[in-house]
């Protein structure tokens, strides 16, 4: 930022400024962060398993054309068939996308973070393509489908605001997500497989199951992600559209420690971040990318703290040791 | 005709793969995963691109890759060799970082110009005598300078690995660090220059794509070539001359689908021609599983507390 002339600190203030400047601002940053609970959740519960689910992008994009693709289909039903159908249709699609990494994973012993990767740019080509051939719109003008029939449209909690009923699903399916990991007998096994493969394969689990199923899962959570844009905020699909999601759910997964209460705030910090960001790239010359290399920066922070928390705890263990020492 | 010009543009699409894949063989022989290659590759083709452009030397510009390359590897090396953090974290949040900053420099230094900046790219540099052989010459020897590197520096790279005292403690670091360490070798400091080395190696590769190839610099140029190459890493088993092989395989793939999008071919939509390399790198992990990891690959090495 220095580059361009502008003090930084006052950057800063006016990106936090900006974000809770009005009410509509606020609700903004809700809105932002209701996707990136749940990509954050898809990283974060494959994490707690070991494994690495970098497709989030990927099947949120296939959530998202299935979520559109349905609504296009029936505009017809009312709301309270239409929406529901939507969102299973995405939870499906991102599920299915999801799921191929770890069948690979658990039938070829397939490295599940190179395979979820490379389907991330396949999705993004079956968008492309879709954009612009079967789902294009009626004009024919721009890749993109056409504008969703209102009873396809999330409703939103303040009037006039972007922010949608579809938070508070995120809240709920973040709060399941909580339930599966730490009272059920499938997450415990997520747990153990995640802990110590080893172990978990000698106490009788099938751990190849487990693949299959935490990918299914965290696919569904990437794909709700593609509903929640399509018929909250955008309301409708364009190419390429929200690029990132997939890697800020990523951060989002280890700013929050992989708990879905920590997703849920860490997704909130970085919303804000997002509304800030991109009111200060409108109100100066600063270029809109600033927004990744904050995230990026918050990224890496995050890590140095992992660090300097790790220090901490070893150096409080070394004095605890030697006092005991003392003692004796 | 039309199959010369096919295997002309495999051979020179591969290049950056190559230089990519070889530098994350040496690194990971070592233990150490470079997970932030896409990034790398998109800085230095940035880098790539900014120094040719504001010097006029192309062989500025493939410095000032390196040194990029060398500078975002000494950020990742530090955090994951020095302070033991996760290799996959990390490499994510300076890919996001590489992200934003590649096209925020471009619009610091150029703002948003109307037609994209262009520098003269690499020229074809043909050999004598060995061009005018048929089909093998075009295909193979009038290609440009960084093509001819990168070909020579895979059986050189092997050469380091598996005849050489460097290539030794490469190897033992990756395999046993311990060892390593008791022979009196520094296991971090090894790593390290390791990361180094692959990240300069990665700088070149992406400054390939800007001024090596196309002479222009987009955000997204890079588009997982990066993640491509750290593939080829696994998928050539560790060995230089397995990635050789395989890059040579994504390089057909790529451009067949070059090809095929300019030929006006028509029974395949162009969106499943550009998926193409994607989708080859994820059957070929698919079908390839028998691997002889690095054994430590992945876990910092921490030194027992005296």
């Amino acid at each position: 930022m220095l580059l361009l002339d502008h003090n930084p600190l006052k950057i800063y203030g006016d990106l936090f400024s900006y974000a809770f400047r009005d009410i509509y601002n606020i609700a903004d940053i809700f809105a932002k962060a209701t996707p990136l609970i749940l990509t954050g959740l898809a990283f974060a519960f494959a994490f707690r398993a070991s494994l690495f689910n970098i497709g989030a992008q990927g099947q949120f994009y296939l959530g998202a054309v299935a979520a559109a693709a349905c609504a296009l289909a029936f505009p017809q039903l009312p709301s309270i068939v239409l929406l529901p159908l939507c969102a299973l249709a995405a939870a499906l699609a991102g599920s299915l996308w999801g799921g191929f990494a770890g069948f690979c994973k658990a039938r070829f012993n397939a490295n599940e973070f190179l395979v979820s990767m490379m389907s991330t740019y396949v999705a993004v080509a079956v968008l492309d393509f879709l954009v612009r051939g079967p789902l294009r719109e009626a004009k024919g003008e721009y890749p993109q489908t056409d504008v969703l029939a209102e009873s396809a449209w999330i409703p939103s909690v303040i009037p006039g605001t972007r922010f949608h009923w579809g938070f508070f699903l995120a809240l709920a399916v973040a709060m399941i997500a909580w339930i599966i990991l730490w009272k059920t007998t499938l997450g415990f096994r997520i747990r153990a497989v995640g802990r110590n493969r080893r172990a978990a394969r000698f106490a009788g689990m099938n751990e190849q199951r487990i693949f299959i199923a935490v990918f299914l899962l965290s696919g569904a959570f990437a794909g709700l992600a593609g509903f929640m844009e399509v018929n909250g905020v955008q309301r409708m699909v364009v190419q390429g559209f929200n690029p990132l999601l997939g890697s800020e759910g990523i951060g989002i997964a280890i700013l929050g420690n992989a708990h879905p209460l920590g997703v849920v705030l860490s997704a909130l910090l970085f919303g804000a971040l997002k509304v800030g960001g991109i009111l200060v790239t409108q109100t100066s010359t600063i270029p809109s990318s600033i927004i990744a290399i904050l995230e990026g920066f918050v990224m890496l922070f995050v890590v140095l703290s992992y660090w300097l928390q790790h220090r901490i705890a070893a150096a409080r263990a070394r004095r605890r040791a030697s006092e005991g020492g003392d003692s004796r | 005709m039309i199959l010369s010009g096919l295997f002309f543009r495999a051979v020179q699409m591969s290049t950056p793969l190559l230089l990519g894949s070889l530098g994350e063989v040496l690194v990971e022989r070592t233990g150490v995963m470079n997970m932030a290659i896409e990034g790398i590759f998109l800085l230095g083709a940035w880098a790539g691109f900014t120094g040719a452009y504001l010097t006029g030397s192309l062989l500025t510009g493939f410095v000032c890759a390196m040194l990029a390359g060398v500078l975002t590897g000494a950020l990742y090396g530090w955090i994951t060799v020095y302070l033991k953090q996760h290799q996959i974290v990390t490499g994510v949040a300076l890919n996001i970082l590489a992200a934003g900053l590649g096209i925020y420099l471009y619009r610091v230094l150029f703002g948003v110009p109307l037609l994209p900046l262009t520098v003269e790219s690499l020229k074809p540099l043909p050999v004598p005598v060995l061009s005018e052989l048929p089909f093998i010459g075009p295909v193979l020897f009038r290609q440009n300078i960084l093509t001819y590197i990168a070909f020579l520096a895979m059986p050189v790279g092997w050469w380091l690995l598996f005849r050489t005292r460097t290539g030794l403690i490469l190897r033992s670091t990756g395999a046993n660090p311990e060892a390593v360490d008791a022979a009196g070798i520094n296991v971090e400091r090894v790593q390290f220059g390791a990361v180094l080395l692959s990240s300069a190696l990665n700088g070149l590769a992406g400054a390939f794509y800007s001024i090596g190839y196309l002479g222009l610099f987009s955000n997204d140029m890079i588009g997982g070539r990066g993640w491509i190459a750290f593939a080829l890493c696994f998928l050539g088993n560790w060995n230089p001359l397995g990635a050789l092989l395989g890059a040579l395989v994504f390089g057909i793939a790529d451009a067949a689908a070059i090809t095929l999008q300019t030929s006006g071919f028509r029974l395949v939509p162009n969106e499943f021609l550009i998926a193409l390399p994607y989708i080859l790198t994820i059957v070929a992990t698919v079908l390839r599983t028998q691997f002889n990891v690095p054994a430590s690959l992945g876990t910092p090495y921490i030194k027992e507390s005296k």
